[in-house]
C-alpha cells in the first residue's frame, strides 16, 4: 500500500514538472502582449526587457477610442459572434445528424459538397462573393452580410457527425420503436449526448466569428459597422505605428473572450459528467 | 432549387436595412493614420472658402483602404466614398484593371496649368492616355537621417559623403568611434527600399519609363546592386525590419537610416527624447558628381466615378492638393511633404525646425523634388518586386557569380510573369 | 441507419440554403476565372495562360516546398504535442487543472494582429527577449527575419504556439468521451497505465487524432496569417512564402484573379490529395 502511494506521488510530481514549464511558456507571449499595453511606445522599443506592467493602459486606451471607435467595434463583435455561434451550432448539428443517422437519395453528394468546400481557400471565394452579396443582394453594411454566409460551414458539420456517429445506435432506434418522432429524437436524445461535443464546437466557432478578419473587412465599409479586429488593424500603417494602442486593443479583445472560455470550460466539464452518468 | 433560391434573396433583401443615402452637399474620403489625420487639418481652412461642403476623412488603415478600394472595383464601385487615397506604386494597377471605377479630374478643372505644377515623377503613373485619374499629395524624396553626435565623436563631417564610398568610409569611422552602433540599416526580409532608392537616383527601374520593357539588368541596376552589397560585406549596413529599426533608432543603436522623407515623423515622434541629436543630409551617389534625388513612397487622391458629389469632391482636392496652404498645412500638421513644387516659396518650409538641431530640413529636401527620376510603377510592380527580392537573398548568399547574373535571372523571371519584353 | 429522404433533407435544408444562396456561384466562378486572363480589359478566356505560368512559376515551386516543409515537420510536431497536452490535462492526478487548461488554450483566442505584433517584438533581432535569453546562454543571437531558415523555424514555433491548444480542445473532448468503464475494467484485469494508454486510449482516439491531422493538413495548405504578418509578406526574399501567401499576393497584391485562381484550385487540389493519403494509411485493416 505504501509504495503504491510513493508511486502515486511521483507520477504526480513528474506529471506537474512536465506541465508547469510548458504552461508557462504557453502564457508568456500573452503576458508580454499585457505588459506592453501599459506602456507607452518609446518604452516598447526601449533596450531593455521589461516583464512587469508600468501605468499607461489607460492613456493607451484613449488613444485607440480616440483613433477608431473601439466600444462600438466591442459591441459589434460581441452581438455578431454570439448570435453567429448559435444558429451555426444548431444548425451544423442538425446537417451532421441527418449525415451521421440517415441514408438517403444524393448522400455521397452532399458529402462531396462538404469535403470540397472544406479544402477550398476562402481568399478566392471573397471576391465573387463579394460582389454577388453587395451587388447583387444589396447587403452590405448589414448584419445578415456578416452573419449569415459564414453560417456555412463544413467543418463544424463533420464535427458534429463524428459526435453522433460514435453514439450507440440501439438507443435510437429503441426511441423510434417507442413510436418517438424523428425530430423528437434529434432534440430530446441525442443533442443532450453530444452537449460536450457541442460546447467544444461553440468555442470555437465563437472564436472564428471574433477573429473574423476578411469578410467583416470587406463586406461592413462604414465605419459605424466595423468589428473590433477590423477596427484595430485600421491602426496598423506605412508610416505610423502605435503599439502601445494596438496592444491595448489587443488586450480588450483577448480578456472578454478569456472571461468567456473560463465560464465555458464549467459548461464543458458539466456536460462531461452529465454524459459519464447517462 | 430555383424557386428556394428565389425566395431566399427575396427574404433576405427585406430583412437588409436600407443604406443611408448620400447628402447632395457632403464629400466622404478614405484615408488612413497620418494622412487623414493631415486631411482632417485642412478643413478648417476649406470650410472658410465653402462652409456649404461638409466633407468626412474616414480614418480606415493603409492595407484597409487597398483592400476595400479593390473589392469596391470589382463590385462595379458599389459602396466607394467620393474620394479615395491610393498610393503611387500601387496607382497604375487601379487604372489598369479598373479605369471606369474613376473619374477624369481633367474634365472637373485639373487643367494643364493645374497639372504643371507638380513634378513629373509623381504624374508618371496618375496620367494614363491623356486621363489624369489622381492628382498629386505627398511624395518621398529620400534624404539620409543621421544622429549628430555620433557622427561628430567619429570627425565626420556629413558634407563630405559624396558618394557611396565616402559612406562606408565614414561608416567604418562612425561605428569605431561608437562601439554597439551600425552606420545604417537595410529593410533585407521584407522590403526592397534600399535597392529602389538607389536605382532611381541613378535613373534605372525595374520597368522603363514608358512601362513597355524590363530594365532591372540595365548597368545602373547592376551597379545598384553590386554596391548594396558591398556595403552589407563591409558590415556598415545589417538588416532590420520596420520595427527593429524603430527600435535602433530610439536605443540609439542606428547611426543612420535613408528614407522617403515621410519618415521624419516617424522618428520624431517615436524617439522624442532624441530632440537636437538628429539631423538630415543629401543621399550619397554611385560616382563622384552623380545625382542625390531618388523617391520613396507617396500617395495621391482619386474620385471614384460612383461619387454623386463630384465638383464638391474636386472643390476639395482642389483646395488641399493645389494650394501652397492646403499643402503646407499638412506638412506643418504631421510632416507630409508637399508634392507641390510651389511649397518650397512658403515661409514655413524655411524655418529651423528645432528636433533636428535646428536645421531648415524641409527646404532640403524639397529642393531635391524637381530633380527626382520618374520610376514608373507599372500595374506588375509586386511582382517585379517579389521577384527582385527573391534574387537579392539568393544572391547574398552567394546563390550567383555576381550581381549581373542575379539581375538577369531576375529579368528572365519577370519576363516569364508579366509578359513583357527585356529592354534593349 | 434508416433510409429517410423527407427527413434527412429537412435536417439539411438550413444548411444546403445557404450553401446554395451564398456560395455556389462564387465557386463557380472562381473556376472559370482560373482559365481567363484578368490583366486586360476586357477579360479574355485563355485557358492555357496561368495554368501554364503555374508549372513554369519558380515561386510556385517555391511555395509549395515551403509550405511541405511545414506539413512534414510542423504538423506531426503539434498533433503529437496536442495529444500530450490532452492526455496529461485528462490525468485525475493532476492538481489545478483549470489554471494548465487555461494556459494552453489561451493562445488560440488572440487575434491575429495582436499576435503577430507581440511575437515580432519578442523575436526581434536586437532587442527581443528571445535572443536575449539565447545570448544569456552563449549563443550567437539568431537573426529572424532576415535569415531564411531561421525565419521558418519562427514560423513553425509560433502556428504550434497558436494551434496546439486548438487541437488539444478536440483530443480532450475525445478522450472524455471514452467511457470511464472501459478503464475500471482493465484496471481490474491489472492492464498497467501504460499498456492502457497504447491499446485502450489511443485506438479508441485514433478517429479524433485522424480528423485533427486532415484539419492540419488543410490549415496547412491555406496558411496565410504567419508569415503575411510576422515575417512580412514571406520574407526574407520568398523565403517563408506559403502557397496560400503566394495566393493573396496574386489575388490581392497583383490584382491577378485569373492566376490567384488557379493557385487557389491546385491548393484545394493537393489538400484533397493529402487528406485522402493520409485516411489511406491509417485506414481500418481489413
Amino acid at each position: 500500500m505504501r509504495s503504491k502511494s510513493k508511486t502515486l506521488l511521483w507520477q504526480k510530481i513528474t506529471l506537474h514538472a512536465v506541465l508547469t514549464p510548458l504552461a508557462i511558456i504557453w502564457l508568456f507571449p500573452l503576458w508580454v502582449m499585457f505588459v506592453f499595453s501599459t506602456m507607452p511606445d518609446y518604452g516598447i522599443f526601449s533596450p531593455d526587457i521589461v516583464l512587469i506592467p508600468s501605468t499607461n493602459f489607460i492613456e493607451n486606451f484613449k488613444n485607440l477610442q480616440a483613433d477608431t471607435d473601439f466600444l462600438r467595434a466591442m459591441f459589434i463583435s460581441i452581438a455578431v459572434a454570439v448570435i453567429y455561434t448559435i444558429l451555426s451550432v444548431f444548425l451544423t448539428s442538425m446537417a451532421g445528424w441527418a449525415l451521421a443517422r440517415y441514408r438517403f437519395a444524393g448522400k455521397p453528394f452532399v458529402i462531396a459538397i462538404i469535403l470540397g468546400t472544406i479544402t477550398l481557400p476562402f481568399a478566392v471565394v471573397v471576391i465573387p462573393q463579394f460582389i454577388m452579396v453587395a451587388r447583387e443582394f444589396k447587403l452590405a453594411n448589414t448584419w445578415i452580410a456578416l452573419i449569415v454566409p459564414p453560417l456555412f460551414n463544413s467543418l463544424g458539420v463533420l464535427f458534429m457527425r463524428q459526435s453522433f456517429s460514435m453514439m450507440p445506435g440501439e438507443l435510437f432506434d429503441a426511441a423510434r420503436v417507442e413510436g418517438v418522432k424523428e425530430w423528437q429524437i434529434f432534440l430530446r436524445v441525442a443533442l443532450p449526448l453530444a452537449r460536450p461535443t457541442m460546447a467544444a464546437l461553440a468555442i470555437i466557432l465563437f472564436l472564428a466569428s471574433w477573429n473574423n478578419y476578411l469578410w467583416p473587412l470587406l463586406i461592413n465599409s462604414r465605419p459605424g459597422m466595423m468589428t473590433a479586429p477590423v477596427a484595430l488593424g485600421t491602426l496598423i500603417g506605412l508610416t505610423k505605428v502605435s503599439w502601445g494602442g494596438i496592444m491595448a486593443g489587443a488586450v480588450l479583445l483577448t480578456a472578454p473572450i478569456l472571461v468567456i472560455f473560463v465560464l465555458l470550460q464549467r459548461h464543458f466539464i458539466a456536460g462531461i459528467t452529465a454524459g459519464a452518468v447517462k | 432549387m430555383c424557386f428556394k433560391f428565389l425566395s431566399a434573396s427575396v427574404s433576405l433583401a427585406l430583412l437588409a436595412v436600407t443604406p443611408a443615402s448620400a447628402q447632395s452637399d457632403t464629400v466622404t474620403i478614405w484615408s488612413w493614420n497620418v494622412a487623414a489625420s493631415a486631411l482632417k487639418s485642412t478643413l478648417e481652412g476649406f470650410n472658410k472658402k465653402y462652409p456649404d461642403i461638409k466633407v468626412t476623412v474616414h480614418d480606415l488603415g493603409n492595407d484597409q483602404v487597398f483592400d476595400k478600394t479593390l473589392a469596391a472595383c470589382a463590385a462595379g464601385g458599389d459602396g466607394l466614398p467620393d474620394i479615395v487615397t491610393v498610393e503611387n506604386f500601387e496607382a497604375e494597377l487601379f487604372w489598369s484593371r479598373f479605369p471606369d471605377c474613376f473619374t477624369d479630374l481633367t474634365a472637373l478643372g485639373y487643367t494643364s496649368e493645374k497639372q504643371a505644377l507638380f513634378p513629373d515623377f509623381k504624374r508618371t503613373e496618375l496620367e494614363m492616355d491623356g486621363i489624369a485619374y489622381a492628382a498629386p499629395w505627398d511624395s518621398g524624396p529620400v534624404a539620409v537621417f543621421y544622429r549628430r553626435d555620433f557622427y561628430e565623436k567619429a570627425g565626420v563631417d556629413p558634407a563630405t559623403i559624396k558618394n557611396w564610398d565616402d559612406f562606408i568610409a565614414a561608416g567604418k569611422k562612425v561605428m569605431a568611434a561608437n562601439p554597439g552602433t551600425v552606420m545604417a540599416q537595410a529593410d533585407f526580409n521584407g522590403d526592397s527600399e534600399w535597392f529602389r532608392m538607389i536605382a532611381n537616383e541613378q535613373g534605372c527601374g525595374y520597368f522603363s519609363t514608358d512601362g513597355q520593357s524590363i530594365t532591372i539588368n540595365q548597368p545602373a541596376c547592376v551597379a545598384t546592386l553590386e554596391k548594396i552589397k558591398e556595403m552589407k560585406d563591409a558590415g556598415i549596413i545589417t538588416a532590420a525590419i520596420w520595427d527593429e529599426k524603430i527600435q535602433a533608432n530610439t536605443a540609439g543603436k542606428a547611426a543612420s537610416q535613408m528614407y522617403g522623407a515621410w519618415y521624419e515623423g516617424t522618428i520624431r515622434s517615436g524617439s522624442p527624447d532624441l530632440s537636437g541629436k538628429w539631423g538630415v543630409y543629401p543621399m550619397p551617389s554611385l560616382t563622384e558628381d552623380g545625382p542625390h534625388a531618388a523617391n520613396l513612397g507617396g500617395s495621391s487622391l482619386a474620385i471614384s466615378s460612383v461619387s454623386e458629389n463630384k465638383e464638391a469632391a474636386w472643390k476639395f482636392i482642389d483646395y488641399a492638393l493645389t494650394t501652397n496652404e492646403g499643402q503646407v498645412t499638412m506638412l506643418k500638421s504631421f510632416g507630409l511633404v508637399p508634392s507641390l513644387l510651389s511649397a518650397i516659396d512658403d515661409p514655413f518650409v524655411k524655418e529651423p525646425q528645432p528636433y533636428w538641431g535646428g536645421q531648415t530640413i524641409w527646404s532640403d529636401i524639397l529642393a531635391t523634388l524637381p530633380k527626382i527620376v520618374p520610376s514608373r510603377g507599372t500595374p506588375f510592380q509586386s511582382d517585379a518586386d517579389a521577384i527582385y527580392m527573391a534574387t537579392q537573398t539568393k544572391y547574398f548568399a552567394g546563390g550567383y557569380p555576381d550581381a549581373k547574373a542575379a539581375l538577369d535571372d531576375a529579368a528572365k523571371q519577370i519576363e516569364t510573369a508579366t509578359g513583357l519584353p527585356l529592354a534593349e | 441507419m434508416p433510409s429517410r429522404n423527407r427527413v434527412a433533407y429537412a435536417f439539411l435544408a438550413p444548411y444546403l440554403l445557404i450553401f446554395a444562396t451564398f456560395w455556389v456561384w462564387p465557386i463557380i466562378s472562381s473556376f472559370l476565372l482560373s482559365f481567363q486572363n484578368t490583366r486586360v480589359n476586357p477579360w479574355r478566356f485563355q485557358p492555357s495562360l496561368n495554368w501554364g505560368r503555374l508549372v513554369a512559376d519558380p515561386a510556385f515551386y517555391n511555395a509549395l516546398y515551403n509550405t511541405l516543409i511545414i506539413l512534414v515537420i510542423q504538423v506531426p510536431v503539434m498533433i503529437a504535442l496536442a495529444t500530450v497536452m490532452a492526455v496529461l490535462l485528462n490525468s485525475p492526478l493532476l492538481k489545478a487543472r483549470p489554471l494548465y487548461r487555461f494556459a494552453f488554450f489561451a493562445p488560440v483566442v488572440v487575434g491575429e494582429v495582436a499576435y503577430a505584433a507581440v511575437f515580432r517584438l519578442m523575436f526581434s533581432a536586437d532587442f527581443g527577449i528571445i535572443n536575449k535569453l539565447i545570448t544569456s546562454i552563449g549563443f550567437a543571437p539568431v537573426s529572424w527575419f532576415d535569415n531564411a531558415t531561421a525565419a521558418m523555424i519562427l514560423i513553425i514555433i509560433a502556428v504550434t504556439w497558436r494551434w496546439a491548444g486548438y487541437n488539444a480542445i478536440i483530443i480532450l473532448a475525445g478522450l472524455q468521451s471514452i467511457p470511464g468503464d472501459v478503464y475500471e475494467a482493465a484496471t481490474l484485469d491489472r492492464v498497467s497505465k501504460r499498456q492502457q494508454f497504447l491499446h485502450i486510449t489511443l485506438p479508441l482516439l485514433k478517429p479524433i487524432i485522424l480528423f485533427c491531422a486532415v484539419l492540419s493538413v488543410i490549415g496547412t495548405m491555406q496558411l496565410f496569417t504567419e508569415p503575411f504578418l510576422i515575417t512580412n509578406r514571406g520574407g526574407p526574399g520568398g523565403g517563408t512564402e506559403t502557397l496560400g501567401l503566394l495566393l493573396y499576393r496574386q489575388g490581392f497584391t497583383s490584382l491577378n484573379f485569373g492566376y490567384a485562381s488557379a493557385i487557389a484550385y491546385t491548393i484545394a487540389a493537393l489538400a484533397i490529395a493529402i487528406s485522402l493519403l493520409n485516411l489511406w494509411v491509417a485506414r481500418e485493416p481489413k
